[in-house]
């Protein structure tokens, strides 16, 4: 295992080092740059056209450049942005960061669950009424017109019902008198989401223990009502649950949209293994050991199917940003996907070279971690 | 007998056996109701793209008979420069002149729609065909010769799916001059190196170790022989179904770039969304008054998408044994 | 009586119509008795297994009959219970060996808890210490080292999966055990060996067992009375001494002559021409009849019946081969 992950690893810094290095030379490939705006401007004068130069770097080859960048990304440095001076292009993906990666991580976490459901029951019910239904609607809503699907949406659910704000990340009227600040609150918030996620692992891996369903049922809801109820009272409490609620009402749309988009993909790849997987002897021995039909799907079946859901999972991570571009336009949420486009538009180029940097981290990390889950998932790897 | 099979040229046996399996895949491919479905689609989007020239003449004969001088000079069918005088204010709802509406300069949307019709074609159909070109020849290649070649494919590919593509797109929109053929190219290119590689390859694989490789070989066929006749044509079926799969990447992406007002394309279905959009129609309340500046194109992006999807996933069923129905 | 089959008929449904697969077959079974089935490959030997424990694919249609099963409280009809009535007798009951043991143990499990999920599944009050002593018992009869029992399928040797499943079908004491090739994919050596086992086990334990085999030789070894079956019937049926002393249907005399023996007079090898009948659309009359060298109008036109021709000693055939009649195949 140790000997596999160390091979990996050096793998995986080969990979990105090429990657970094492409990802550098396609931008200074880029026509004009963001200096050029300020060095054409006949009122700056050539010593601070100088200055600027240096300041960002500009005097020096664009070897040295490349070099300096290197040895900066060693260090996690990726640099200052333009449209943002002076502030560092790590510290803007951060403060991005959490609202993407709840956007993305809320909608592919219950687009994952459902298109897990769903495609192992359609599997299981091959051909029938339910199979031919979700398949069909699952593969409109696979490759339906992303901004079509999250305009409709907005005209459903803003306009025509009024239940939900249209877009943003938060409503400006009410946030004007307000001292604290909406990333605070949505870092809060998130924590609270966290501990809700620890809680509901512990308690699955306690209530495995138990012996009869009714304990484990009672636990489960016990202690998951619980801890909203906990939740909510302590939002209450601090007097800023308005807040939190109005942060939560914007983020309902965007995840809804998302997740309507992509519950398809795991589902056609669940119902296709499934099927694959229901063929085998041992579905069938498990059938004949008498056991209840549910679980020969869940245990036997599902379970083997698990593997290359993961597969895809990790490779839906990839599409984090691509997706979140058009998401984030659509519904305003200043993410990173937003960050790209504007940084496009400005021609910012550290900024752009240190997002696209990152979602290559971001998703080789996620090559990594698929690979130990399957030692975990499958008995027979064993690297 | 024999002497009969034997006089018959190898064409001709081949063409019958073609016909053959063309016949039992088409009969396994009738019972898949949702395949058929997206062939109808699709066929019935070639069409809808074929009689576009027919459409101004027709409306000119029922509408504009009483003024042909404006029909000349603004000629309001036409899908870039047109414009209806007859109409004060532009967006007009859908109306008898104009079934599915105008868009905010006036001009009319059936007719961009139609007009836009065999460039999603070319474009989607062009893209998964360089796809998939690359990707069968690279697969084979890699798959029969291994070693260094295979490394260096195999690494590349890592390589191309470790980038966004929209994100790169989007940059890549910013040097090159994004035409509807370039773009082909690029997403053809991009995808062509990527993943299809990994599943052609890994088919590939397959048929290599197969008996009739090593008679090949030990008749002393050449490399480059054995890949085209014998690895390529055994993995086809599988590439033709990908190929199926990436026309609905390729049309999703150019829509995308185009909605993001990113490619130089005069005319496409994401060109008239963006268009309602940077025109501020798809702000707050009034996204669903203006209606069809949005719903008819973005309708026939999901449908013709999809319609390919459903086919690529009807074949799949029928290249592949192992989804079939027992 | 512990298992009676009567007039079972299941066919499958395809696309050129339908397969008769199992055709109106019959037998009784007691406990401690062993039976085998023998017959070519397609000629629905699995299939009568999996219709009898009603383990049926999609497209099979269950036609007609009955199984009679006892499980100490008179004879209950299989075919009439429902879905979650079956489940009780499935494995408790009627238990299996199948084909591919190799395939049978499902991969992200241990072997011993897969065993424990059977064994808790039929008696839920059973907590685990004493299912896992249960399954180091089992895995000691069966001939494997119980420490084994914490391992996964695939750290197993062929013939350990083989044991292993044997133990498992052994898991919840059955009435009846259905041995579907159950040797098949292992080596002479080891096949012979396990056969033994399992000959053991069953007499050790009172139980009945269904052999189900291709390979006749198998068959002899392990069960007192040997069926053998052609396109969806039974041809003929008795104990395993009759049946290789004096086989009456054409097709048993061909199959029992179609070895060679070690002990015994020599005598001509016998190879029998022709093919199985597509059982889309099998023969009208006796289905054996365009192979038989014995054959005659009647035979083309008339099923012949199934019918006790001696005690225990079943046959269908219109012109039973006589003690002492040597049938003369020929090549077509």
């Amino acid at each position: 295992m140790l000997r596999f992950l160390s091979k990996r690893v050096v793998q995986i810094v080969i990979l990105l080092f090429i990657y970094v290095t492409i990802v550098f030379w396609l931008m200074e490939a880029l026509p004009g740059s963001f200096l050029d705006k300020y060095l054409m401007n006949p009122k700056i004068t050539p010593e601070i056209r100088e200055n600027l130069k240096r300041q960002f770097g500009f005097d020096k080859p664009v070897l040295t450049r490349y070099l300096y960048y290197m040895k900066n990304f060693l260090v996690l440095d990726l640099g200052v942005s333009f449209s943002y001076f002076p502030k560092k292009v790590t510290s803007i993906i951060f403060e991005r960061l959490p609202r993407t990666v709840f956007l993305f991580v809320t909608s592919t976490l219950v687009s994952y669950a459902f298109g897990y459901t769903l495609g192992k029951r359609s599997a299981w019910r091959r051909g029938k009424v339910i199979d031919q239904v979700t398949t069909f609607t699952g593969i409109v809503f696979w490759t339906i017109f992303l901004p079509l699907l999250a305009i409709f949406n907005i005209w459903l659910f803003g306009v025509i019902l009024g239940i939900l704000p249209l877009n943003q990340f938060i409503d400006p009227n009410l946030w004007r008198n307000v001292s604290f600040s909406a990333q605070d609150l949505f870092l809060k918030l998130l924590l609270n989401a966290f501990i809700f996620l620890i809680v509901f692992l512990t308690i699955m891996i306690i209530s495995r223990r138990l012996k009869t369903i009714n304990a484990k049922r009672i636990l489960l809801y016990v202690s998951l009502i619980g801890t909203i109820i906990i939740s909510i009272s302590i939002w209450i409490l601090s007097g800023r649950a308005i807040y939190a609620w109005d942060i939560i009402k914007h983020m309902v749309l965007p995840v809804f949209t998302l997740t309507l988009y992509s519950f398809a993909g795991s589902m056609l790849v669940m119902r296709d293994t499934m099927l694959d997987v229901i063929r085998e002897d041992y579905i069938t021995t498990a059938k004949a050991k008498g056991l209840p039909d549910k679980v020969v799907r869940d245990k036997h079946a599902a379970r083997n199917a698990l593997l290359p859901l993961m597969t895809n999972f990790v490779i839906s991570l990839g599409f984090t940003i691509s997706g979140g571009i058009i998401t984030e336009t659509m519904f305003s949420w200043p993410g990173l996907g937003r960050a790209y486009l504007e940084a496009l538009s400005q021609q910012d180029t550290p900024l752009l070279i240190g997002l696209l940097v990152f979602t290559g981290v971001f998703v080789l990390i996620a090559h990594l971690v698929a690979d130990i889950l399957y030692a975990f998932l499958d008995p027979r790897i064993r690297y | 007998m024999v002497e009969a099979i034997i006089k018959e040229p190898l064409w001709k046996i081949r063409l019958k056996l073609w016909a053959r399996s063309f016949k039992t895949g088409w009969e396994l491919f009738r019972e898949k109701k949702l395949a058929l479905f997206g062939l109808s689609v699709i066929i019935f989007f070639a069409i809808f793209g074929l009689v576009y020239p027919l459409y101004p003449s027709i409306m000119r004969a029922v509408f504009w008979k009483d003024d042909p001088f404006g029909y000349q000079t603004f000629a309001p069918y036409d899908p870039i420069i047109g414009f209806d005088p007859h109409i004060m204010n532009h967006p007009s709802p859908p109306s008898l002149r104009h079934p599915l509406g105008t868009d905010p300069l006036g001009r009319d949307i059936l007719s961009m729609i139609m007009y836009s019709t065999p460039r999603e074609f070319i474009l989607g159909i062009t893209a998964a065909l360089i796809t998939v070109v690359i990707g069968t020849i690279i697969g084979a290649s890699c798959a029969y010769y291994g070693g260094v070649i295979d490394t260096f494919f195999m690494r590349l590919a890592d390589i191309v799916m470790l980038f966004p593509s929209l994100a790169l797109l989007m940059v890549l929109s910013a040097f090159i001059d994004l035409t509807l053929f370039r773009l082909a190219l690029i997403i053809g290119m991009l995808s062509g190196f990527g993943s299809i590689t990994l599943v052609l390859k890994a088919q590939a694989l397959t048929i290599k170790v197969r008996p009739f490789i090593e008679a090949a070989k030990s008749t002393g066929a050449s490399d480059a022989y054995i890949i085209f006749r014998h690895i390529i044509p055994n993995i086809l079926p599988l590439s033709f179904l990908y190929m199926m799969l990436n026309v609905t990447g390729a049309i999703f992406t150019e829509a995308t770039l185009s909605f993001l007002g990113l490619a130089n394309i005069r005319m496409s279905w994401g060109v008239i969304i963006q268009m309602a959009e940077s025109s501020g129609y798809l702000m707050g309340a009034s996204i669903g008054t203006y209606w069809w500046l949005w719903l008819p194109a973005g309708a026939c992006i999901t449908l013709l998408c999809s319609a390919f999807y459903f086919l690529g996933r009807g074949l799949e069923e029928i290249v592949n044994p192992r989804l079939r129905k027992r | 009586m512990l298992l009676s089959v009567r007039d079972l008929r299941m066919h499958y449904k395809t696309k050129m119509g339908y397969v008769k697969a199992v055709d109106g077959i019959n037998f009784d079974l007691d406990s401690g008795e062993s039976l085998g089935i023998v017959g070519e490959s397609g000629c629905g030997k699995t299939s009568i297994s999996m219709t009898i424990l009603r383990l049926l694919p999609d497209n099979a249609e269950f036609k007609s009959g009955s199984v009679f099963f006892d499980m100490g409280n008179g004879p209950v009809d299989l075919v009439k219970l429902d879905e979650s009535q079956m489940r009780e007798y499935r494995w408790r009951g009627i238990s299996m060996i199948f084909q591919a043991a190799m395939n049978s143990l499902n991969p992200v499990y241990r072997v011993g808890d897969q065993i424990i999920e059977a064994i808790q599944n039929h008696f839920p009050q059973v907590p685990v210490d004493k299912a896992r002593e249960k399954v180091a018992e089992l895995f000691e009869l069966v001939g494997l080292d119980p420490s084994r029992m914490d391992q996964y399928p695939h750290q197993y040797s062929g013939g350990m999966k083989q044991r292993a499943v044997i133990a498992m079908a052994l898991a919840c004491d059955p009435r009846v055990i259905i041995a579907d090739e159950p040797t098949t994919a292992l080596d002479v050596i080891v096949q012979d060996r396990i056969l033994k086992e399992i000959r053991k086990i069953q007499k050790k334990l009172n139980m009945a067992m269904i052999y189900i085999s291709h390979d006749i030789a198998v068959i002899a070894e392990v069960s007192d009375k040997i069926a053998v079956m052609y396109a969806g019937k039974f041809a003929e049926l008795a104990d395993s001494v009759t049946i290789f002393k004096k086989p009456m249907h054409p097709y048993t005399y061909g199959l029992m002559h179609a070895f060679p023996s070690t002990v015994g007079e020599k005598t001509d090898l016998v190879t029998i021409p022709g093919e199985p009948p597509n059982l889309l659309n099998p023969p009208k009359g006796c289905r054996f009849a365009p192979r038989c060298p014995k054959a005659d109008e009647l035979c083309m036109n008339e099923e012949p019946r199934y019918i006790e021709v001696e005690k225990g000693h079943f046959v269908a055939c219109h012109h039973p081969v006589k003690s002492g009649e040597v049938v003369q195949f020929y090549e077509q």
